[in-house]
């Protein structure tokens, strides 16, 4: 309880000196007594550039990283593999697909991209989940892996190679943009709360579920479901940002132990802190131009994947 | 509980329950026992509605067992099995709250205090905030036990609860059983390997064979050597240990 509480206390600090280092930061460097002076009304040129171009993308990092940490954590209860990460399973690289044919075929209509990346999200699950793969791990991983890579691969054929998914990411976020990011976000995240012990539930068997009378597959589609909301919200504004899915969430059961009640606000809060540092490095590590987060989670979630799996936590299939 | 008729198949098999018809003793313990491949596993799931017999029909209180919800039938009966399988870490805790699914709504979150009597009841309240995984195998046992009892069942079921435990293990498990039957009246409905085991502690004992009630009746009535070889198709022998009692042990070439 106290290395819980501890845990909790240094996640928010982390978020804090982030969030000011990142409004510090920038073409233009910032002191702590001008970001003061700004906030105190006395540097108005400041404060419009950290209100109009610093603050909307950090508030985008931070629920964007929460987004994604409870959508791998969730996913990796539904599939009871701590590597199922909707990144890795093809479902963000299916939504960017849709998203990118919806774009050439059908008219615009409202909320285009949210939908159409939902309905890719879907379909990938729809080809991923079935008997076999949900009980033989790798099997998951590897069909996931191949989708991942179909999908990908079809979306470099429509756009002959060129790659659109680098005009997402953070560069260029607006208030218009986080907005909507903040409302979506947090609607799922408070969802994700509120559904969290049925996460636990799917600890258990499915054939023992049904003895203590629970609905297995309602509870398994509805937290699908949700997996898919979160990832399609991320993936039709910022694009695919791989592995805080799964290096989060595995991180956390260390410092929180395994109760999806405290695995998932402490990924929220962790998902958050994490992808705000990776895109304020991203941002200012090779002033003018930026690496994007993207880019830099992928180098950093690389090598997480394989020591997580090389030390064997990687299906955390225990038999009781 | 009555089962009236039942006769039930694998698609495309040979009938593996036929023309069955008996009723568990209330408030008693029954054990059901008989080769492998006889039906008794098939006989639980009929029991606890898990399948559904191709004609006859099977009775909770006086109604069929096809009739319940899931969660209905979960407040009535509640299974303990061989081993039971976990996809993570598993607070003991976390494992005994499961068995008060039935009795709260799907999102709520369950006070420690609300299962405390069932681990209490298993001498486990000691163990509530330990990892299931840092438990010895009957512990463990203990604690699926507990969370059946957590469903606060009128039928509790154990489908070879002994198997994996050692014996000195499989011994605390049925005191802690024929001690629950006596002082709850849960009727417990249990399916043991160990003819012994079974014949010691049952009120009532099924006999099956090739998916048919043998026999029916009290432990004594079991005890006959050619319905035992008969039905076991091996020779066995019923000799008096002094401080046992009789003692069934097999005849091996």
């Amino acid at each position: 309880m106290r290395k819980e509480r501890l845990a909790y206390g240094i996640i928010c600090l982390a978020i804090l000196v982030t969030v000011i280092v990142s409004l510090m930061l920038g073409t233009q460097l910032f002191s702590l007594s001008e970001l003061w002076q700004a906030f105190t009304g006395n540097r108005p040129a400041v404060l419009n550039t950290v209100l109009t171009f610093r603050l909307p993308r950090i508030v985008a990092a931070l629920v964007v990283g929460g987004m994604l940490a409870t959508a791998g954590a969730i996913s990796q209860s539904v599939f009871r593999n701590r590597l199922a990460d909707p990144t890795i399973l093809g479902v963000t690289s299916a939504g960017e697909l849709f998203m990118l044919l919806g774009g050439f075929f059908l008219p615009a209509f409202g909320l285009q991209k949210l939908i159409l990346a939902f309905l890719g999200g879907l379909v990938a699950f729809a080809l991923l989940a079935n008997r076999k793969t949900l009980r033989h791990p790798y099997q998951l991983i590897i069909v996931g892996v191949a989708l991942n890579l179909t999908f990908t691969g079809l979306k470099q054929l429509f756009t002959q190679g060129i790659d659109v998914g680098n005009s997402l990411g953070f560069n260029g976020m607006t208030w218009s943009s986080a907005t909507g990011l903040v409302i979506a976000g947090c609607i799922g995240l408070i969802l994700a709360l509120l559904v969290a012990p049925w996460a636990n539930d799917l600890k258990l068997p499915d054939e023992q579920l049904a003895m203590v009378g629970v609905p297995v597959i309602a509870i398994r589609l509805s937290l699908l479901a949700l997996v898919v909301y979160l990832s399609a919200d991320v993936t039709s504004v910022v694009g695919t940002i791989p592995f805080i899915g799964i290096i989060v969430p595995n991180i956390a059961r260390y410092f929180v132990g395994h109760d999806y009640q405290t695995i998932l606000p402490f990924s929220m809060l962790s998902g958050a802190w994490l992808l705000l540092l990776v895109d304020t490095v991203g941002r200012v590590v090779i002033l003018p131009s930026e690496i994007s987060a993207a880019t830099l989670m992928a180098v950093i979630g690389g090598p997480f994947l394989v020591i997580l799996v090389q030390r064997g936590g990687f299906n955390g299939i225990k038999t009781g | 509980m009555e089962l009236k008729q039942v006769r039930y198949s694998y698609p495309g098999s040979e009938p593996l329950i036929v023309n069955f018809t008996a009723s568990v003793p209330q408030g008693k313990i029954l054990s059901i026992i008989g080769p492998n491949g006889a039906g008794k596993s098939t006989l639980l799931k009929l029991l606890m509605g898990r399948i559904s017999p191709d004609s006859g029909e099977v009775l909770l209180d006086g109604k069929s067992i096809a009739a319940y919800s899931n969660r209905e039938r979960a407040a009535k009966i509640a299974l303990v099995s061989q081993q039971h399988q976990v996809f993570d870490e598993m607070a003991v805790k976390e494992v005994v709250k499961t068995g008060r699914l039935p009795f709260h709504s799907l999102l709520a979150t369950i006070a420690d205090e609300e299962i405390l009597p069932f681990l209490k009841a298993v001498d486990l309240d000691w163990a509530i905030d330990r990892p299931l995984s840092s438990l010895s195998g009957g512990q463990q046992q203990r604690v699926w036990l507990a969370s059946a009892l957590a469903q606060e069942p009128s039928y509790l079921f154990l489908d070879e609860p002994t198997t994996y435990l050692d014996i000195r293990y499989q011994q605390e498990l049925m005191s802690l059983i024929d001690k629950l039957n006596a002082e709850q009246h849960i009727t417990i409905v249990l399916v043991l390997h160990d003819i012994n085991q079974a014949l010691k502690i049952s009120d009532q004992v099924w006999l099956l064979k090739q998916g048919q009630l043998v026999k029916e009746g009290a432990p004594d009535s079991i005890l006959d050597q050619d319905l035992l070889s008969d039905t076991f198709e091996m020779p066995v022998k019923i000799v008096n240990l002094e401080t046992f009692g009789p003692y069934v042990i097999q005849l091996t070439a």
